[in-house]
């Protein structure tokens, strides 16, 4: 009988009924949209971070630290054969040195990054070096990002001076020629980087047969002389950036629901308040108070559960449609992501299920809270409709 | 007298207004018996609503005691009450309170659901009680699209359904024209007669005074006055 009188009563709100199953619908939508695009986003932030950059994890020269340029000349070693003899295609050799570039009469202090050029583990767009001989000539062929082209003023076809030290300290300085404007997803290795052949670096620096990491695809276990950095050392001021970000998106996650909430109760304390001869009326026949309220709270589960019917319906043709067309990020260009293309919502069936279900009981607890009072009410007052003024 | 239905001992009720109290019944003692049909006759403000809700188990004296067949309602928890008006007491309103999202027959029916029992077990008494109270051909309306006078008739089928031993009838004609209070009347007459449900009304309507056989004034939130149509009477 609470079932019937409750789904009459609920049919009966008419548009508050609907606006408030419509607002914890599109609540239930916006959540699931929220958490499935930032888990699209950090997928393929952490995917193109793996691909260009840090692949399984780096075996490093000890003591590297990429944000200490001025060391990264002395901390180089050579290739040990456990990571020499490996595929191409499961390392890439790196050395990373410091340089300065002329360009337009201006010093642009840069990092040179050698790189091997038949290693296909990272996704580099580097191609434009791999036709040259393996010894630099009078200039030196060197690749720029997107980024790095436009801070530099650099264009494909420019030279450009590069001064850097070798290995005995001498200062050096020759032309290099920009064969190439490559598009490089990940911002920190576009900017303020300057790709070179292995090769000529090493030959550039004299520093035959050396490297400052090796990325692999997979741990190899210690390697002597060199330590092991995993993805989460790697990656991790991007995981931080994810972390922040999965904090902020549980601050709008708390709006929403505060104004699902806010709704569902505001709709609750009218409805109390509209009828109350009702409410009254159920007490003079003899239903007990608890009962009124188990109504009045099934009145709450129905709205939700409509609420859930109608994000399904909605929602579901959306998150379809979204899920071909994604969303165009390429402005994120000049942000420090490594993300600039479109990214796609990763719908996590747990994730959804948790979250739906903590809209729907915060839903059901908002229907509750305010009916709580009926149990308090003077049956004579509510009769006359003053119970609650 | 018949066998005692209600006793009212001294009963005394005072309400807090503001910072002020008002005493809306002084010491009111009487006694019901079944199968009365009675009216509290008196100005507003005399208590006549009070009483009933004092009665009916809606509200507790300050002072005094409710006994109804012996069992004092001082004594019940407010789920005894609940139990005690739904095995016992039809209420009928000024504003016949119908449940408007239910048709007639739902309104009707719906006392004997909270009784626990099963629509199927008892359709058909339903359906007699409609037709009794002259409702045949609107069972399937909802209150809104009845006049008032067919509401009352609602209200008076939905509170005798159950066969209650008491029904509390506040001012059931005070929205409705001459005619129509003259059917309701007519027709609670002969439900009494019929059902030998106790009727008490509160009321200062004339008409229902031609009906009644016994009628209590009161006045200030005393009993003034205790009339029986058989002649007798008691003047406090």
């Amino acid at each position: 009988m609470n079932w019937n009188i409750a789904n009459k009563n609920f049919y009966r709100q008419g548009l508050r009924a609907f606006l408030n199953v419509l607002v914890t619908a599109l609540s239930i939508i916006a959540l699931i949209f929220m958490l499935s695009l930032l888990n699209g986003f950090q997928a393929q932030a952490t995917r193109n971070l793996v691909l260009t950059d840090v692949g399984g994890g780096h075996y490093r020269a000890p003591g590297f630290d990429i944000l200490t340029p001025t060391e990264w000349e002395d901390i180089t070693m050579p290739v040990p054969d456990v990571l020499g003899n490996l595929l191409a295609k499961d390392k890439a050799e790196v050395l990373v040195q410091q340089g300065q570039l002329y360009p337009n009469r201006r010093l642009f202090p840069v990092q040179l990054r050698g790189i091997a050029m038949d290693q296909s583990l990272l996704s580099l767009p580097l191609a434009g070096l791999k036709s040259f001989e393996d010894k630099p000539g009078e200039t030196i062929p060197a690749v720029v990002g997107v980024k790095m082209a436009r801070k530099a003023h650099l264009k494909k076809g420019d030279t450009v001076v590069l001064k850097w030290r070798d290995k005995g300290g001498a200062v050096d300085a020759r032309d290099i020629l920009i064969v190439d404007v490559g598009d490089i997803i990940n911002p920190r290795i576009d900017d303020g980087v300057v790709w070179l052949r292995l090769d000529h670096l090493r030959s550039m620096t004299d520093r035959d047969g050396e490297v400052s990491w090796v990325a692999v695809r997979e741990y190899l276990g210690p390697v002597q002389g060199f330590e092991f950095h995993g993805i989460e050392i790697l990656m991790s001021d991007l995981l931080a950036l994810l972390r922040q970000d999965r904090i902020n998106s549980k601050i709008l996650w708390g709006i929403l629901m505060v104004l699902v909430c806010t709704s569902v109760f505001n709709t609750q304390i009218l409805n109390i308040f509209k009828r109350q001869k009702e409410i009254g009326t159920l007490m003079a026949l003899g239903m007990e108070p608890k009962r009124i309220v188990s109504i009045f709270t099934l009145e709450g589960v129905l709205g939700a559960l409509w609420a859930l019917v109608l994000a399904v319906v909605l929602g579901v043709p959306f998150f379809i449609w979204f899920h071909g067309v994604g969303f165009d990020v390429t402005h994120l260009s000049e942000a420090s992501f490594p993300i600039r293309e479109t990214i796609y919502p990763d719908y996590q069936p747990r994730e959804i299920l948790v979250s739906v279900s903590i809209v729907l009981a915060l839903s059901i607890a908002s229907a509750w809270v305010p009916v709580r009072k009926v149990t308090r009410l003077d049956p004579t007052l509510a009769l006359r409709g003053r119970a609650i003024t | 007298m018949s066998e005692t239905l209600i006793t009212l001992e001294r009963v005394s009720k005072v309400y807090q207004v503001g910072e002020e109290n008002f005493t809306a019944l002084n010491g009111v003692s009487l006694e019901v018996g079944k199968g009365a049909f009675m009216s509290f006759v008196g100005p507003s403000g005399s208590g006549k609503t009070t009483l009933l809700n004092l009665i009916g188990g809606l509200d507790r004296p300050t002072s005094g005691s409710v006994l109804f067949q012996g069992a004092n309602l001082e004594n019940m928890s407010r789920e005894q009450l609940a139990a005690y008006r739904r095995d016992n007491i039809g209420f009928i309103f000024q504003t016949y309170n119908l449940l408007p999202v239910y048709s007639v027959y739902e309104n009707v029916l719906f006392p004997l659901i909270l009784n626990g029992l099963k629509e199927s077990q008892v359709r058909e008494r339903v359906e007699n009680m409609v037709v009794k109270v002259g409702l045949k051909d609107q069972i399937n309306k909802k209150p809104a699209q009845l006049s008032g006078g067919q509401c009352q008739r609602v209200a008076i089928a939905r509170a005798l359904v159950k066969d209650p031993l008491l029904i509390l009838a506040d001012e059931p004609t005070a929205n409705l024209d001459s005619e129509n209070s003259y059917q309701v009347l007519e027709l609670m007459r002969e439900l009494n007669h019929e059902y030998k449900a106790a009727v008490i009304f509160s009321t200062h309507d004339e008409k229902v005074t031609r009906y009644i056989r016994r009628e209590v004034r009161l006045e200030d939130g005393k009993v003034s006055w205790d009339k029986h149509r058989n002649g007798s009477e008691i003047e406090t």
